[in-house]
């Protein structure tokens, strides 16, 4: 008799998870909840973030039902595919290795590179006429800022990161600089300070802090972003929803048109990390 | 260091720390029995007369003692969702999303882990339960039953129990891998505060401070359990 009630707790247990998603008709968006500012949780235990606040305007473009909720980032992927959720909203980076699994639609943020100096160092005034480089394809006018950038930068030796996407950049773009390579990102900016090195070209979102510690360094030139660069970060959808993905990436485009994506991130991020093209 | 975020409420951290510890305390408690289940029934398994229990008793205890929790939670969570749904889908024609309830499973992983600890445990206890006693049990006509609850297990208990405070303590802190799968735990809740407020020294140390008062309260309550069962016992003082 006990097991007969026991078996009965589960199958109960199973029936509650299995009519539960068997008649949701709402897009499930999964998150992780402990990435800031992408997405995280209040002291209330709300989620909140960039990906929460654009998770709700992206369903209200495509007018469907959204909920969001939470999954830690480990075995994130797995459970898109067994259908626990519809989408992944996470800081997700665009990866050929990811997209053998799943699908992404198109980016909806992106890692802006620029060049850190000190304001002592002549470059402090080197003028670009480009605020923004977005690869792969250049205007006429990104690559005359290619130009001003090597003509400014005659002489100077410039830090990267070694075996980052920063690094290739600087090959591929600006090969007749001279390049410093260092471990991490720390190293590279301690050099900076110590006038090692006259530049150092990384992710802003590295630059701002130090520029909080250190107000004698600052950014200049464009920020670089796409391309060799990496694709962003976008909804991870299932392979086979071809209509959602198709769903969000214009509900993104029409975010980007309308500037809605650029206000949103530099009201999370302090900088705007919204895709160029 | 902002001390706010230690507030209680809406404002601070400690609320859900606080759940946090009861989450942890009591799945923490469901494997731990689980544990001594296994224990008792895999520690006669590897003492039974019967060659073929004895072999599964020690297949038991050697993978299990072989091979991560970490591992143990993988197979169990993400496989043992895998397979129901591939059921349902052979059965039912269902093709949606099967989840299996995170507490369950988790303290049977960390329960069927340090079983195979609490086996060679019990088992120990049980060896040293010495031979006289239970001759004598069975020359005054004692049945094995008899012996078994009123010799044997009573003795046994006693040997058994500083060991079994060593597998409580593991058993508290295994419980932390099961945040990987999603269970809010302490563990859960600082990577949660320290992901979200970029504080993670704080959070992961405010962590440190409640599994070390988990487990002070724990060592206090298992000295009086074995002052308690010393009772008959010679002082040699």
């Amino acid at each position: 008799m006990k097991k007969i009630i026991q078996s009965l707790i589960i199958l109960s247990f199973l029936a509650a998870n299995f009519y539960g998603s068997a008649f949701a008709a709402t897009v499930k968006i999964a998150t992780e909840g402990a990435y800031a500012p992408y997405n995280f949780k209040d002291a209330a235990g709300n989620l909140v973030g960039f990906e929460v606040d654009l998770a709700k305007m992206l369903c209200e473009k495509a007018k469907l039902k959204c909920e969001i909720v939470e999954q830690p980032w480990d075995g994130i992927i797995p459970s898109l595919v067994a259908k626990k959720y519809d989408a992944i909203m996470a800081g997700m980076s665009i990866t050929a290795e990811r997209q053998k699994t799943i699908s992404f639609s198109r980016s909806y943020s992106t890692e802006p590179l620029r060049f850190a100096v000190l304001k002592s160092n002549s470059l402090a005034k080197m003028d670009v006429a480009s605020k923004y480089l977005s690869l792969p394809k250049l205007d006429s006018g990104e690559k005359k800022s290619i130009m001003e950038i090597k003509k400014a930068m005659q002489g100077k030796v410039v830090g990267v990161q070694t075996s980052t996407t920063h690094e290739a950049f600087m090959k591929k773009y600006l090969p007749e600089i001279a390049l410093k390579s260092y471990d991490t990102m720390d190293n590279m900016l301690l050099d900076l300070e110590a006038k090692r090195i006259d530049a150092g070209f990384t992710a802003i979102s590295s630059i701002k802090p130090a520029m909080e510690k250190n107000n004698t360094i600052m950014e200049v030139g464009p920020s670089v972003t796409g391309g060799i660069l990496g694709q962003g970060v976008g909804v991870g959808l299932r392979k086979e929803d071809t209509d959602l993905r198709n769903k969000f990436s214009s509900a993104i485009e029409s975010m980007m048109k309308d500037g809605s994506l650029q206000k949103l991130s530099v009201k999370w991020f302090g900088f705007d990390t919204a895709p160029r093209n | 260091m902002d001390l706010s975020l230690l507030g209680w409420g809406n404002s601070g951290w400690l609320d859900e720390f606080s759940i946090g510890m009861v989450m942890t305390f009591s799945v923490s408690i469901v494997a731990f029995i689980i544990s001594l289940f296994f224990g008792v029934v895999f520690a006669n398994f590897k003492l039974s007369s019967y060659r073929s229990l004895r072999i599964f008793g020690n297949v038991y205890t050697t993978v299990l003692r072989g091979i991560p929790e970490l591992l143990v939670i993988y197979l169990f969570f993400f496989g043992g969702g895998a397979l129901l749904r591939s059921i349902a889908s052979a059965l039912f024609g269902y093709d949606g999303y099967i989840d299996l309830p995170v507490f369950i499973i988790g303290a049977l992983c960390i329960g069927l882990s340090s079983g195979a600890y609490s086996t060679e445990v019990i088992r120990g206890a049980i060896l040293s339960v010495r031979k006289g006693q239970l001759e004598a049990a069975y020359s005054v006509g004692m049945s094995r039953r008899q012996v078994a609850i009123r010799i044997l297990f009573p003795q046994a208990a006693r040997y058994a129990l500083p060991g079994l405070g060593n597998i409580w303590q593991f058993v508290l802190k295994d419980t932390s891998l099961i945040s990987i799968v999603g269970f809010v735990e302490i563990i859960r809740v600082a990577t949660l505060g320290a992901g979200s407020t970029k504080q993670p020294f704080l959070f992961y140390f405010i962590a440190l401070l409640l599994f070390l008062f988990l487990a002070w309260i724990s060592q206090r309550v298992f000295y009086r359990i074995e002052a308690w069962s010393k009772k008959g016992e010679k002082s040699l003082q």
